[in-house]
């Protein structure tokens, strides 16, 4: 018997390594996809700079801050589209194809395997895009993060991380009872661009939704606070128990639908 | 007699590209490329006349599909010429897409989440044809592939041999004169491929249409088509009567015995070969100038309570020719 | 693939496309939910209008971006088009051979396929926008009957612009292995410079006149504008011409990428 994390680490190389041969076979990919990501930066940044040109600040928020929001959301949406959505988009293709069997039969755990089946290795590009805002950001602002406050915003990251992929395992297993959701990735970033603004420019049930329903807040707002230096305590505790309790939930319904999905019998 | 379908000197090449596997050399790839030509026809040559079946045979990879494909136009050929019914199919015109239809046994054409009536319907209007034609053409595949039942539910909900019925009687709304039939029976069972042959047959000698099939069921073959042609490599190997095939690369003949007693497998032998010997059947391949008299040794000597004499079957003699091909063909091949 | 028999067939292909649309409905309403950026926009924008003691910024303030960004909804939603998506799965899968085995030429049968899409997605979403309308009466939607005839014209000649380019982006796919990025780059600019997230006349004179000169807004802005009454009959009537010239234009380069993508599909594979 050997030791299953050595064997998932293992696996993970291997999967990794299939992926990145697999990014490497489209190579007009790899090029268009660097400039399309710069230019996506570019289409927040345009709004943002001609919003300040008009207005000091918006919603207690000044250009250096929104800033940071901006860089957490390229930072994000690089997560989402370098790991989790192509991975999870695959589970959807799977099923459509019925080729989910084939994943089933292995002797692991199919929430890793699926989770792990495909990364966008050029997506490293939106990392050093989101460095580029935060230097920018306190640049315009005056000042660095202390210690701390990187410290904090790298643990209300992870959190928004975990988040962030489990909503979407939550999405992709609504692909076991409707066959047909290509549109779902679409719809996810179009929810998922209102992220790139702090959460106070919205008002009324928006805020509410981006809040506790579709917790927009706790992915870009409240990192962006940590690394400011202003989070409140209950905006952490809130993160954290957000992360534990949407990533149990997403856990228990992706369990419940693989159930499902081999009791019908494909 | 024109023939409709007219091949001469068909070719058709494929750029491929290659690399081999690994990191460095997928980094390699992305600067540099390989291509390597691949023949899928080379040189063919037929005509097939009005009202004919011609059974397409050959292992995967033959260029059987290729060949569809450039007869229905949507594979422009390398070289040569194909004229089906005046037509040159790479051209598309109206009245050539009105006369033909492909039938893909694994790509489907019915509108995935509507009822097969609707992709009935929007081919009646998408090839022009006459309210009243429609309507006696839909009874007519109603009634002989038994639809009545499945033509109201989406598309998606039917069963793969359902789904197959309702395609093929999607591909014959326009009644063409023409059908290319790729596999049209893959993954059906042996009831639904039965029912798909006597259909076709009988769409074929009603209409007098035009067949063209190719099928990895040696059983459609043999049973629909009068007139086989071999290719493999993309090179036409036998083009004429089944039967003459198998009695040009078999001319033996298999006696099927079976007996009232158990028999030593040596008693067998000394009359022919012995194919297999067990205790319920023996199989003996005799030459078939040698058939009467092994029979009527056999009968003579042997407790006989059954015989019956067969040709060796379909599967066995086709892959007999390729082995045969193989040698001559590997030497005409591009080095890899 | 005559255009007669296309003609002809006409009224049976949207038939079916509209009862595909409403097979459909679930992922309609996921299209339509996926293209509320213009809300979100409304809502940064009138938090924009709101500070300062909500002094416009430049012709809009607070009433004035929600008639903006409610139009833009209600332009982006009749002018959606999908094909590129489509066309590239049907290049990719082979499924385009099925589709020029029919006496129809496939770019007609996309388009139909497009404009029997419409009706669902109007019934969808315009409701929800129009009601918007109703109770927020913004000010500033343009009561002038000429303007609104030109307005129909620039609908069209937005909706055309936006189905040429899905319909050449689609035939890229016959070159290029992923002709989707392709969308996403055009897509990009789109955002910026159609209108989509800022209303073009916050931009800088200088960036204005440019955009002018590209595609970009006659597809969303152009429209938006005149419905809101930022433009004048005359203004209106000029850019209109403009409109019609990228129409052409983007027709024109439609129609050389299908005829050499189909020969590269012919000896390729279908």
């Amino acid at each position: 018997m050997r030791r299953p994390l050595a064997r998932y680490g293992r696996l993970l190389l291997v999967q990794l390594r299939a992926s990145v041969l697999l990014g490497m076979q489209y190579r007009a990919d790899f090029l268009l996809d660097g400039v399309v990501e710069v230019f996506w930066v570019a289409t927040a940044i345009v709004p943002l700079l001609v919003v300040f040109a008009a207005r000091p600040s918006v919603a207690g928020w000044r250009f250096g801050e929104a800033l940071m929001v901006m860089g957490w959301f390229t930072f994000l949406e690089g997560v989402l589209e370098g790991t989790i959505s192509p991975s999870l988009i695959s589970v959807v293709e799977h099923i459509r194809k019925g080729t989910l069997d084939f994943v089933l039969l292995k002797p692991a755990d199919a929430q890793f395997l699926v989770s792990t089946a495909r990364i966008q290795p050029w997506r490293a590009l939106n990392v050093l895009t989101a460095l580029v805002l935060f230097a920018w950001g306190f640049r315009a602002l005056g000042r660095g993060p202390s210690a701390g406050a990187v410290a904090l915003a790298a643990v209300t990251m992870l959190s928004a991380v975990v988040v962030l992929y489990s909503l979407w395992l939550l999405a992709v297993s609504a692909a076991f009872y409707v066959v047909r959701i290509d549109n779902l990735s679409h719809l996810f970033n179009a929810v998922f661009d209102a992220a790139r603004w702090p959460i106070d420019v919205f008002h009324g049930a928006v805020r509410f939704t981006f809040t506790f329903v579709l917790p927009l807040a706790l992915m870009t707002t409240v990192p962006s606070r940590a690394l400011l230096g202003v989070l409140p305590l209950r905006s952490l505790v809130g993160s954290l128990a957000g992360a534990a309790l949407t990533f149990a939930l997403s856990r228990v319904v992706w369990k419940a639908s693989i159930g499902r999905y081999t009791s019908a019998g494909g | 007699m024109t023939s409709i379908l007219r091949v001469r000197a068909l070719r058709k090449e494929f750029a491929v590209h290659e690399r081999p596997p690994g990191v460095a050399a997928a980094l390699r790839s992305m600067l540099h490329r390989e291509y390597k030509k691949i023949v899928a026809v080379d040189g063919i040559a037929l005509d097939i006349q009005p009202g004919e079946r011609v059974g397409f045979l050959g292992p995967n990879g033959a260029g059987k599909t290729t060949a569809l494909k450039i007869f229905s136009g949507l594979l422009h050929p390398t070289s040569g010429e194909v004229l089906v019914d005046g037509h040159e199919p790479r051209r598309r015109e109206d009245a050539f897409l009105k006369k033909i239809m492909l039938v893909l046994g694994q790509k489907q054409q019915l509108l995935w989440d509507l009822p097969p009536s609707e992709t009935f319907e929007l081919n009646r209007a998408v090839y022009d044809v006459p309210r009243a034609q429609y309507e006696a053409t839909m009874r007519e595949l109603t009634a002989l592939l038994g639809l009545e039942d499945l033509v109201k539910r989406p598309s998606r909900t039917l069963s793969l041999g359902e789904r197959m019925k309702c395609e093929l009687a999607a591909a014959l709304v326009h009644r063409p004169r023409v059908l290319f039939l790729d596999e049209p029976t893959i993954g059906l069972d042996v009831s639904m491929q039965a029912t798909v042959r006597d259909f076709v047959k009988r769409y074929n000698e009603q209409h007098g249409a035009t067949l063209l099939l190719t099928s990895h069921y040696m059983e459609d073959v043999a049973q629909l088509c009068p007139r086989v042609i071999v290719i493999d490599r993309g090179a036409i190997l036998y083009d004429g009567a089944l039967g003459d095939l198998v009695t040009r690369i078999r001319p033996d003949r298999r006696i099927v015995l079976r007996f009232s007693r158990p028999v030593a497998e040596s008693d067998l032998a000394a009359l022919a070969t012995v194919v297999r010997h067990s205790a319920g059947e023996s199989v003996l391949q005799v030459p078939k100038e040698a058939v009467n008299a092994v029979v009527g040794r056999a009968l003579a000597n042997l407790p006989v309570s059954d015989l019956t004499v067969q040709s060796p079957p379909l599967e066995e003699v086709m892959s007999e020719l390729f082995a045969r091909n193989r040698p001559r063909a590997a030497t005409g091949e591009a080095p890899p | 693939m005559s255009l007669r028999n296309t003609a002809r067939a006409l009224p049976t292909l949207l038939r079916v496309g509209l009862a595909e649309a409403v097979a459909y409905r679930a992922e309609m309403f996921v299209w339509v939910l996926a293209t509320t950026m213009p809300l979100v926009m409304l809502a940064l924008w009138t938090a924009v209008a709101r500070e300062g003691g909500g002094g416009a910024l430049g012709r809009y303030g607070q009433s004035g971006f929600t008639a903006y960004f409610l139009s833009a909804f209600i332009v982006r939603q009749l002018t959606g088009c999908w094909a590129f998506y489509e066309m590239n799965v049907d290049v990719r899968q082979g499924t385009l051979g099925m589709r020029l085995l029919r006496p129809v030429h496939p770019l007609a049968a996309y388009t139909v396929e497009n404009i029997a899409a419409v009706p669902m997605r109007a019934l969808v979403s315009l409701p929800a926008a129009l009601v918007a309308l109703a109770v927020l009466q913004p000010r500033g939607l343009t009561r002038d009957p000429a303007l609104w005839a030109l307005w129909t014209a620039s609908l069209l000649g937005a909706w055309s612009i936006t189905l040429f380019v899905n319909l050449a982006v689609g035939c890229s796919a016959f070159f290029i292995e992923q002709s989707l990025k392709l969308m996403d780059l055009w897509l990009v600019l789109y955002f910026v410079l159609s209108g989509y997230t800022i209303p073009i006349d916050l931009f800088s004179p200088r960036v204005q006149s440019l955009v002018d000169w590209l595609p970009f807004r006659y597809q969303l802005g152009f429209p938006v504008a005149i419905m809101t009454g930022a433009l004048g009959r005359q203004e209106a009537a000029a850019l209109l011409v403009r409109q019609w010239a990228w129409v052409a234009a983007t027709a024109g380069v439609t129609a050389v990428l299908w005829r050499r993508g189909i020969a590269r599909f012919g000896a390729h594979g279908g």
